[in-house]
């Protein structure tokens, strides 16, 4: 089965993690570990640091590697530091770069239509999709809150939602994956018992996407849990590679 | 990928004829701020059948919230003997009950020592209100699995530490292994052999595993999930996947808590 990540980084953060992949050559040293095949990736300094300076180490070091896909982060377009979206497209077409990521917390921005409107124009237009990890924006009932506030803005955005938490947070997350139909759900650590097959019965195995968390968290326990999951082999290959491959095929640069 | 046999194995059926999976720490039914699809005795024998689980110590989630849903779980381990054994909770927010709590669980088979959760009881584990269940266990040797966090002023490490040291006959599982303060649960682990880490959430953490082998010794680990929360191969995968041998892993997931488990089977 082909195992492509929806949730990885690389770089030295802040805050050093047990284990980490200083370089993007360091990553595919661990994918190859753990026998995953692709990975949409971004650098801690773009979370770290200032977005300006983290998209560029990103795009230097995943340059000319094919197994690596980037994501810029994301700036409200009224301060400029991002340069014109029609630079930053033509940036993303030349640099490998698949998607944006959103630190809303770390940048301290209003994910709200008034600060985002023509980024989110821009995204549903092309179909370029928008990462953002419910943990690292607010985490449980607020993290919620902010997905649903991103998505009453823009109910068209392909938008991933990357690590969820553990502790439960279907009640969460349900409602909208019925209301948005272009919601994905990332399964790093979607960790609940029997949680996969009860919402491919519901949903179907199309808005689950293999992610890890790595470095913060150990790949080796979405890669059993998938690859053991109790559902098809098809809906398995789906969420491992399929959807994800499906939704980047999608986007026009 | 990395190369192990177990890893194949597990890839491949989702069990291991070799490698019979020992949970140290469960629950049971529903709970307050989460939906499981999996919450009954029968559930969860599904799940552990699924996973190479052969059994598993629970602690139901009844009995975490009222001492009198203890006595409940004797009647799911005489239903189930060769799947489930049991901790009975001691909650210290009623301690008039807890002599005559001490007194039933006396007389009851299946249970193997008690659970104290006291991040959520708000009591901390040195509390003279558990005293009783502590000289009871020390007298009798048993096992006590007790919520552990990073610099809780309930059960941190360094709580658990000054339990250790008191009674030296109890085994001391530290559930979630301290989450958080790694390096000190570990040296409690490392320096205490009645201290034990166990890994319920705790796997996740990336490099931790192996963090705990080397410093500690993966004769001081144990597997747990906190079933019906987590899936048992979210947990054994973060195990397998982790740069550890497969002795390390045969330690981990069943040996250190079959051995524990002895005098109670």
């Amino acid at each position: 089965m082909k195992f492509f990540d929806c949730n990885a980084s690389f770089g030295k953060p802040m805050i050093k993690p047990i284990r980490y992949a200083e370089t993007a050559r360091d990553l595919l040293e661990e994918m190859d570990f753990y026998g995953i095949d692709e990975a949409v990736v971004f650098h801690s300094r773009q979370r770290d640091d200032s977005p300006v300076v983290g998209n560029k180490i990103l795009m230097n070091e995943i340059e000319g590697i094919e197994r690596l896909h980037g994501t810029l982060a994301i700036l409200p377009p009224q301060t400029g530091e991002l340069g014109s979206l029609e630079n930053l497209v033509e940036t993303m077409k030349a640099k490998n770069i698949c998607a944006f990521r959103a630190f809303p917390a770390e940048h301290k921005y209003l994910m709200t239509k008034t600060a985002l409107g023509s980024l989110y124009e821009l995204m549903i237009e092309r179909n370029i999709p928008l990462f953002i990890s419910v943990n690292e924006s607010c985490g449980g009932i607020s993290g919620w809150y902010l997905i649903e506030k991103i998505l009453s803005d823009a109910p068209d955005l392909t938008l991933i939602v990357t690590e969820h938490g553990s502790w439960g947070h279907d009640r969460f997350f349900r409602p909208l994956i019925e209301k948005y139909e272009n919601l994905y759900l990332d399964i790093s650590r979607y960790e609940l018992d029997g949680g996969i097959r009860d919402f491919c019965d519901k949903y179907g195995a199309e808005r689950l996407l293999f992610g890890t968390g790595f470095p913060k968290w150990n790949p080796g326990g979405p890669i059993l849990m998938l690859a053991q999951a109790d559902i098809t082999r098809k809906e398995r290959e789906m969420i491992a590679s399929g959807n994800l491959q499906r939704i980047l095929g999608r986007v026009k640069l | 990928m990395i190369c192990s046999d177990l890893i194949k194995e597990f890839m491949e059926k989702g069990r291991s004829d070799s490698c019979p999976v020992i949970d140290m720490h469960q629950h049971m039914g529903p709970f307050q701020g989460i939906y499981f699809p999996n919450p009954s005795p029968e559930d969860m024998i599904r799940t552990m059948n699924r996973c190479g689980v052969k059994m598993g110590v629970f602690c139901s989630h009844a009995a975490l919230i009222d001492p009198e849903a203890n006595i409940e779980m004797a009647q799911v381990v005489k239903r189930y003997p060769d799947r489930f054994r049991a901790y009975w909770c001691i909650n210290p927010n009623y301690p008039e009950g807890i002599p005559k709590e001490i007194n039933q669980f006396s007389k009851m088979e299946g249970f193997v020592g008690f659970k104290f959760l006291s991040d959520y009881h708000k009591y901390p584990i040195t509390s003279p209100r558990y005293k009783p269940a502590l000289e009871y266990a020390e007298d009798h040797e048993l096992l006590v699995l007790m919520h552990t966090w990073g610099r809780s002023p309930y059960d941190s490490p360094a709580l658990v530490e000054k339990l250790a040291e008191k009674y030296r006959h109890v085994t001391f599982l530290m559930g979630h292994s301290g989450y958080g303060e790694w390096e000190r649960s570990i040296q409690v682990a490392r320096d205490y052999p009645n201290v034990y880490l166990e890994l319920t959430a705790a796997y996740a953490v990336n490099g931790v595993i192996e963090w705990m082998v080397k410093e500690a010794g993966s004769e001081k680990i144990l597997f747990g999930t906190d079933l019906p929360w987590f899936d048992p191969h979210y947990g054994i995968g973060c195990v397998l996947f982790s740069r550890i041998t497969d002795e390390d892993r045969h330690n981990i997931l069943h040996r250190n808590a079959g051995r524990l488990l002895q005098p109670f089977l």
